[in-house]
């Protein structure tokens, strides 16, 4: 497709665009595919179940908290959804955007689709398109609606229970956590690209955001640090600049993250245009 | 316009196609005709790109199928017809293909009225019979209105009215002068829609013929039969013809035509009751050709 073949402009240039333009097509396409998988709709179900569960087990948290004793209450674990509620999002948004790769290897929907568009790179940019609009939104949605939740469920209770003293303290946290949940996206299309397999996928996925950081602290201390430093859920205060035990300033930790993106990415991109589909 | 250069393709130890080399030319119906595990598929696949090959290119148009920017202007296949979401409806399955062309829902609504599936559009695929998703997958490979038009198998799972509109369909898009190629392993389906055929086995190419040519390579023999046969089998041999007697009085007459049989019967005043010619079964035929090629035989023993 040309856009304009007026004889100032140069051929790179107008490859670009129609290589731009072709991408948001597909993507646009892909977009459409996504909003008829219904397993998609389960997944999104499953990110606003896990999003109430969490606000429920902060409300208990916080009603223990009101029949302890002031001593014990200094010493309470901050009701964070950042804590509390993400890592779930997260791993369903995670599963969400793997399902847009491996349900076209697993239905073989993926032979009519590399049809249609057979520059793999191309369906490829497509796909992560629609994730990182899809994961962004889910992201900032969810990030913002237990952030509220968990605001309106704390009142005016104080610090250490409360991890915001003002409400905009807990806008950086929440960025923070909708781009780990954008990058968690990103990664699980990737390596959905790369297993092919949504089970497999998901099970990789499920350890990154949920089992590792979860019994990472099994390992002898200034090991732990370091590798839970570097855990997908836990950049996420990293990145926000939020106090927290862990250990990169912000600039290092949003280095980690796209690290993790553009392994996977780059992983996927191979695998997808050398295997046979 | 399809070519295929010296195409090889492995998998693993399996030697699916061993150097095939063919060309299917714009404005007739090329069939593709082996027995199961030929390589018919696997060519297809490597057509449009799904499967890379081993050594050898093949092109659609000159170019690599890769190498088309939107690509269904220009090529529509049918591979798989139950290589589909079954969640999704019928016309948003070929909405979503349609979307990344650009192509509109009107068209794909025509398409699904022309393929029959009008009535059936808005229900999901998951329950579409096997001759639905057939229907469904050759809308798919029409909906850029394509020059050249590849289908694997196309009337697996056809109703006798399907059979009979793929064959007609098949007819039609020759005749606008687009590249067809499909594939099949029934001689007899061929038969009747095919101008051109390509007999693989083995991955290679066996045999490269007109329908036409096929057809007279292989006409047999002359059945003729008459009242009178004693009489006629002296004059036929007298005419240098061999003859046989068949069960019946008939006669089996070969090196000559039915011309020429008729005329000299008519100038004895002999009577005809019956003058056929008759020719190998195309199955036959095939058969014959395939056997050695055949990778499965019947009885299930398995020749390397
Ligand atoms: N994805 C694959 N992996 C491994 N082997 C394969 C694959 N696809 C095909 N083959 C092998 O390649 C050979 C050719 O298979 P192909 O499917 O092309 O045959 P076909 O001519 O289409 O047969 P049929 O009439 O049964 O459809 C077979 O031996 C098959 O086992
Ligand atoms: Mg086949």
């Amino acid at each position: 497709m040309t856009l304009q073949t007026a004889p100032s402009r140069n051929a790179s240039a107008e490859t670009t665009v129609s290589v731009l333009a072709s991408v948001m097509d597909v993507a646009a396409a892909e977009w459409l595919k996504l909003r008829t998988m219904r397993a998609a709709w389960v997944v999104w179900a499953g990110a606003a179940v896990s999003t109430l569960i969490g606000l429920i087990i902060i409300m208990g948290h916080v009603g223990s908290y009101d029949q302890a004793t002031p001593g014990q209450q200094a010493s309470f674990e901050s009701a964070d959804p950042a804590v509390a509620v993400m890592p779930l999002v997260a791993f369903f948004i995670g599963t969400l955007s793997a399902l847009v790769m491996t349900t076209e290897f697993s239905t073989g929907s993926i032979a009519p689709s590399l049809v249609a568009v057979p520059q793999r790179r191309t369906l490829l940019a497509a796909k992560s398109v629609v994730v990182t609009c899809v994961a962004l939104a889910g992201g900032v949605l969810f990030a913002s609606l237990s952030q509220i939740g968990a605001m309106l469920i704390l009142g005016d209770r104080p610090a250490p229970l409360n991890p915001w003293t003002h409400w905009w303290e807990a806008v950086p946290p929440a960025a923070g956590t909708a781009v780990t949940t954008l990058a968690t996206g990103l990664v699980a299309l990737g390596l959905g690209a790369v297993l092919r397999s949504a089970a497999a996928t998901v099970a990789v996925i499920g350890a990154l955001t949920l089992v590792v950081p979860m019994f990472a602290h099994v390992l002898p201390e200034p090991v732990h640090l370091w590798v839970a430093s570097v855990l997908i859920p836990n950049l996420a205060p990293q990145i926000a600049g939020a106090e927290s035990a862990y250990l990169l300033a912000p600039p290092v930790a949003a280095a980690v993250l796209a690290f993790y993106v553009v392994v996977t990415l780059g992983a996927a991109s191979l695998s997808f245009s050398r295997r046979d589909s | 316009m399809i070519e295929v250069r010296e195409l090889t393709k492995r998998y693993g130890p399996t030697l699916a196609l061993d150097r095939l080399s063919f060309q299917a030319h714009p404005g007739r119906v090329t069939g593709f005709l082996g027995p199961n595990g030929a390589g018919k598929s696997t060519t297809l696949r490597v057509i449009v790109g799904l499967h890379g090959p081993t050594s050898g290119v093949a092109l659609v148009n000159g170019r690599r199928y890769a190498e088309i920017s939107r690509p269904l202007y220009e090529v529509g296949a049918l591979l798989d017809a139950g290589a589909v979401h079954p969640g999704r409806t019928a016309f948003k399955q070929l909405a979503c293909l349609a979307r990344s062309h650009r192509i509109g829902t009107s068209r794909v609504k025509t398409l699904l009225e022309q393929v029959g599936l009008q009535d059936v559009a808005h229900k999901r695929i998951g329950g579409f019979s096997l001759g639905m998703r057939q229907r469904l997958g050759i809308a798919a490979a029409l909906l850029g209105d394509p020059g050249v038009v590849l289908l694997d198998e196309p009337v697996n799972g056809l109703d006798a009215e399907g059979i009979h509109w793929v064959r007609g369909l098949m007819r039609t898009l020759a005749s606008e002068g687009r590249t067809v190629l499909l594939s099949s392993h029934l001689m007899s389906e061929m038969a009747l829609t095919v101008d051109h055929v390509l007999i693989i086995g083995r991955g290679r190419l066996i045999a490269e013929s007109s329908m036409e040519d096929l057809a007279k390579r292989f006409r047999r023999d002359i059945l003729v039969r008459s009242p009178m046969h004693v009489e006629l089998g002296g004059v036929l041999r007298a005419a240098g013809m061999s003859v046989s007697s068949e069960p019946r009085g008939g006669l089996v007459v070969t090196g000559s035509d039915t011309a020429t049989i008729g005329d000299l019967a008519a100038e004895r005043r002999i009577p005809i009751h019956e003058l056929t010619q008759r020719s190998a079964t195309l199955e036959d035929v095939y058969l014959e050709m395939t056997d050695e090629a055949a990778d499965y035989r019947a009885g299930g023993r398995r020749s390397l």
